[in-house]
C-alpha cells in the first residue's frame, strides 16, 4: 500500500491523481505538510507537474462534466483528512461508470462527495453575509474570518462584483491568507508570520458598529427570544468575528 | 435626539414586520458603483429571536395619523417618537452595506399627513440612494395603501421588492381593529402592481434594457390570533393572493400584544406554533402543489396541532397509500410525508440507476419516521403498524403534552401497591420529556386565553 503526498496545491493534487489512478497499490492521497507515516504504507511524494495537472483537469472537464470538476475542487478546499483520498475514489468511478454515477445518490462515495461539497458551498454562501468590514481609512476595509474551509476562492466573485469601488482585504486568520482587492485586480496572498500580525493589530472599533450593536438590539422582539434557534443558524464557532453578538 | 437614539426607536417600531427576504431579485452590480442583489438572498445575521438580519428594517417616521388597534405606533399609544431624514437614512444605507452588515433597505413607514406625501417621502429615499449614491444593493419599499398609482409605479421602478401588508385577514376585522384603512385602499395597489410587474416580464423578454419593475415581486403579511378568522379562511386568502395578484410570499405574523384594547385579545405568548403551521401549509401550496381545500375543510377549519399539516392530510387520505417508491411520479411522492422536494428528486434521479431498497431511502435524507408509513419499497411495506389512522397516529403524534401542569407524585419505596406504581411510572416518564417549542402553553396554540 502506498500513500501519494503532494504539496498542498491543487495542481499538485491533479498530479497525484495521474499517478495514483492506474496505481493498484494506491491507497490513499494526504498532504506532505500534515502527513502521518504509519506501519502498514509507504509513502511517495509526487512533485507537481503542470502539464500533467493540466491533462488531468481537461479530461474531467471533456469526458465529464463541469459540476463533477467543481465538486473535486470543492473537496480540495474543504480540507477534510481524507478528502483527496476521496477525490481518488469518485474519479475512479466516474471514469468507470461515465458522469452518470453522480445521480446514483444512494452510493457511499457519491454521497459523501456531495455531503462535503454541501458543507464547503454552505459555508461560501454563509460566509457572502457573516464577513465584517472595518473602516481603516476612507473606502479602505478590512475583515478577519475563520472558516472551516478554505473558501476565500470562492468568494473572490461576489465581493467583488458587490463593492467594486472599495478597497478590502478579507484575512483567513487559520491560514494566512488573504484575499486583497485594489479596485483593480482581486488575488490571494499568501501572508508571512510579519504581515500576518500586522494586519491583526489593525484598530478594531468603528463608529458604525456601535450604530449596528443598537439595531441588532433593538430589532429583537423580546416575547419570542429563542436562542437555540439562533445559534442554528449561526454556530456559536463564528461569534468571535461578528461584532454585534 | 442623536442618531443612535433615532435608530433604537426606529428600527424598534419596525420590527413587527417580518418580511426578512432579500431574494429574488436580478438586479446587476455595476463595475464603480456599490452593490449588487443576490438571487438567493443573503442573511448576514440573526437576532436572539432566531430571525434573520437581511435588511436594515426602518421607519421613515412613526408619527402616525391612524389608530389600527395591534400597532404599537398607533397615534393614541404614549411612545418616543422620531423622524429621520432621507440623509440620515441613506447614510446609514451605504454605510453599513459597505460594511457588510446588511443586504440593503427595508423602508416603511407611519402615515403622517396623508399618504401620498408619506409615499413621497420614501420614493425620495430610494430615489436618491439610486440615483444619487449608484446604490444597486436590495431595497424592499412599503406601498401606503391609498397612495396614488403614479407614485407607486415610479417607486417601483427603482426598488426591489414592494410589499402591502393586508395585516387582518377579513373586511370586519378591518373595520373592528383598524377603522381608519379599507380593504379597498390595500388590494387596489397590490392589484395594480401584480400587473405591472407581469407585464415588465414581458417587456424584458423582448427588449434586454426594459427598465426593471419590484423586479423581487410583491409580498403582504397577515397577523395571526388578533381576530377570530379560521386557518382555512387565512389559507384560502393567502392561495388567492398567490394565484390573483401574482404575490412572491405571504407572511404570517403571530400577534404580540403590544396594546391593551377591548377588541384585542389578551395573549400570555405569541401563538407561534399555529403560526408554523402556516407556514407549512403555505409551503404545501407554492412547492408542493396543494390547495388549500385539500388541506383543511368547513368541519376541519383549523390545523391540527399536533401533526403537520401534511400528514394529518395523508391520514385523511389512507386510501392513496403506500406508494411505491419505484413507480410513484414525482408529484405523488411530494405528497408523502417525510419526503421533501429535495429528497424526491434525489429518489426521481437514483431511480433511473437502479431500483431503491430500503436501506438507500435511510441514506437519501428521507425521514423514515414518517415516511415509513405511506410507501412501499419494492412492494414491501416496512411501516412498524399497519396502516390504520389511529395507529399511525399514535406513533406520530409526540409523546408529550403540552401542558406542562401534570400532577406527578415521589415514588416511595416502602409504600407500594402495584397499581400506583404502574401510573406514577407512567405520569413521570410523561412530564420528563419537556416540549422544546419556545414557551408554547395551550393559550400560545389556539390563540385565546
Amino acid at each position: 500500500m502506498i500513500d501519494y503526498l503532494y504539496d498542498g496545491s491543487f495542481d499538485g493534487l491533479l498530479t497525484c491523481i495521474f499517478y495514483a489512478y492506474n496505481d493498484k497499490e494506491a491507497s490513499s492521497i494526504f498532504r506532505e505538510d500534515t502527513y502521518h507515516s504509519n506501519l502498514f504504507t509507504t509513502s511517495k511524494v509526487i512533485s507537481t507537474e503542470e502539464d500533467k495537472a493540466t491533462r488531468v483537469y481537461t479530461s474531467i472537464q471533456k469526458n465529464l462534466s463541469h459540476s463533477t470538476l467543481s465538486n473535486v475542487y470543492y473537496l480540495y478546499l474543504s480540507e477534510y483528512n481524507d478528502a483527496e483520498t476521496l477525490i481518488l475514489h469518485y474519479l475512479r468511478l466516474c471514469f468507470k461508470y461515465t458522469d452518470k454515477i453522480n445521480l446514483a445518490k444512494s452510493n457511499d462515495v457519491i454521497r459523501k462527495v456531495d455531503l462535503y461539497a454541501k458543507r464547503v458551498g454552505h459555508e461560501v454562501h454563509r460566509f457572502t453575509g457573516f464577513v465584517r468590514f472595518k473602516e481603516l481609512a476612507p473606502l479602505m476595509f478590512y475583515a478577519q474570518i475563520e472558516p472551516d474551509h478554505f473558501i476565500l476562492p470562492l468568494l473572490i466573485k461576489h465581493f467583488v462584483n458587490r463593492f467594486s469601488n472599495q478597497s478590502f482585504i478579507i484575512h483567513d486568520l487559520k491560514r494566512h491568507v488573504a484575499l486583497i482587492y485594489n479596485k483593480k485586480d482581486a488575488f490571494l496572498q499568501n501572508l508571512s508570520e510579519e504581515e500576518h500580525l500586522k494586519l491583526m493589530k489593525a484598530p478594531q472599533s468603528d463608529p458604525f458598529l456601535d450604530l449596528f450593536r443598537t439595531y441588532y438590539k433593538a430589532a429583537t422582539i423580546e416575547e419570542r427570544i429563542n436562542i437555540r434557534r439562533r445559534n442554528a443558524f449561526i454556530p456559536k464557532r463564528y461569534f468571535k468575528h461578528l461584532g454585534e453578538l | 435626539m442623536d442618531l443612535n437614539e433615532k435608530l433604537k426607536i426606529l428600527s424598534d417600531a419596525a420590527k413587527y414586520d417580518v418580511s426578512c427576504s432579500s431574494s429574488g431579485s436580478t438586479r446587476k452590480g455595476q463595475k464603480g458603483n456599490l452593490g449588487a442583489a443576490a438571487t438567493s438572498g443573503i442573511c448576514h445575521s440573526f437576532t436572539p429571536d432566531g430571525r434573520c438580519i437581511s435588511l436594515l428594517k426602518i421607519l421613515l417616521t412613526n408619527y402616525c395619523i391612524y389608530d389600527c388597534a395591534y400597532c404599537i405606533n398607533r397615534r393614541s399609544n404614549d411612545v418616543q417618537r422620531a423622524s429621520f431624514t432621507p440623509q440620515e437614512i441613506i447614510n446609514l444605507t451605504i454605510n453599513f452595506y459597505r460594511r457588510n452588515y446588511i443586504e440593503g433597505l427595508f423602508l416603511s413607514s407611519a402615515i403622517i399627513k396623508n399618504s401620498n406625501h408619506t409615499m413621497e417621502m420614501l420614493l425620495q429615499v430610494a430615489k436618491k440612494l439610486r440615483l444619487e449614491e449608484g446604490f444597486n444593493g436590495y431595497i424592499h419599499m412599503k406601498a401606503i395603501p391609498g397612495a396614488s398609482e403614479e407614485l407607486i409605479h415610479e417607486a417601483g421602478l427603482y426598488v426591489d421588492r414592494m410589499s402591502v401588508n393586508i395585516e387582518l385577514p377579513s373586511e370586519n376585522s378591518l373595520k373592528l381593529l383598524a377603522p381608519d384603512k379599507d380593504k379597498n385602499a390595500i388590494l387596489a395597489p397590490m392589484r395594480s402592481i401584480g400587473s405591472q410587474i407581469i407585464s415588465a416580464k414581458e417587456a424584458r423578454k423582448t427588449f434586454k434594457k426594459a427598465p426593471l419593475f419590484v423586479p423581487g415581486g410583491q409580498s403582504t403579511q397577515l397577523i395571526i390570533g388578533a381576530t377570530p378568522e379560521t386557518d382555512l379562511k387565512i389559507l384560502n386568502l393567502s392561495e388567492n393572493l398567490y394565484n390573483k395578484y401574482n404575490l412572491k410570499r405571504v407572511y404570517y405574523s403571530a400577534y404580540t400584544p403590544v396594546n391593551t384594547d377591548s377588541n384585542l385579545p389578551e395573549l400570555k405568548t405569541p401563538p407561534t406554533l399555529r403560526e408554523h403551521r402556516l407556514y407549512q401549509g403555505d409551503w404545501l401550496l407554492r412547492f408542493y402543489g396543494f390547495k388549500a381545500h385539500e388541506l383543511l375543510s368547513e368541519e376541519k377549519p383549523q390545523f391540527d396541532i399536533h401533526l403537520d399539516p401534511k400528514c394529518n392530510w395523508a391520514l385523511n387520505n389512507l386510501h392513496l397509500f403506500p406508494v411505491e417508491i419505484n413507480k410513484a411520479p414525482y408529484e405523488m411522492l411530494l405528497r408523502v410525508p417525510g419526503i421533501g422536494i429535495r429528497s424526491a428528486k434525489k429518489i426521481v434521479i437514483s431511480r433511473r440507476i437502479a431500483p431503491l431498497n430500503y436501506d438507500d431511502l435511510k441514506k437519501l435524507g428521507i425521514v423514515l419516521k414518517r415516511a415509513q408509513f405511506f410507501i412501499t419499497c419494492n412492494t414491501k411495506y416496512y411501516g412498524s403498524t399497519d396502516i390504520d389512522d389511529i395507529q399511525i397516529r399514535r406513533k406520530l403524534v409526540p409523546q408529550f403534552e403540552f401542558e406542562e401542569n401534570i400532577p406527578y407524585e415521589q415514588l416511595s419505596l416502602f409504600t407500594l401497591s402495584s397499581t400506583t406504581h404502574n401510573t406514577s411510572l407512567l405520569l413521570n416518564s410523561t412530564s420528563a420529556v419537556k416540549p422544546l417549542l419556545l414557551q408554547d402553553s395551550l393559550s400560545a396554540l389556539t390563540g385565546e386565553l
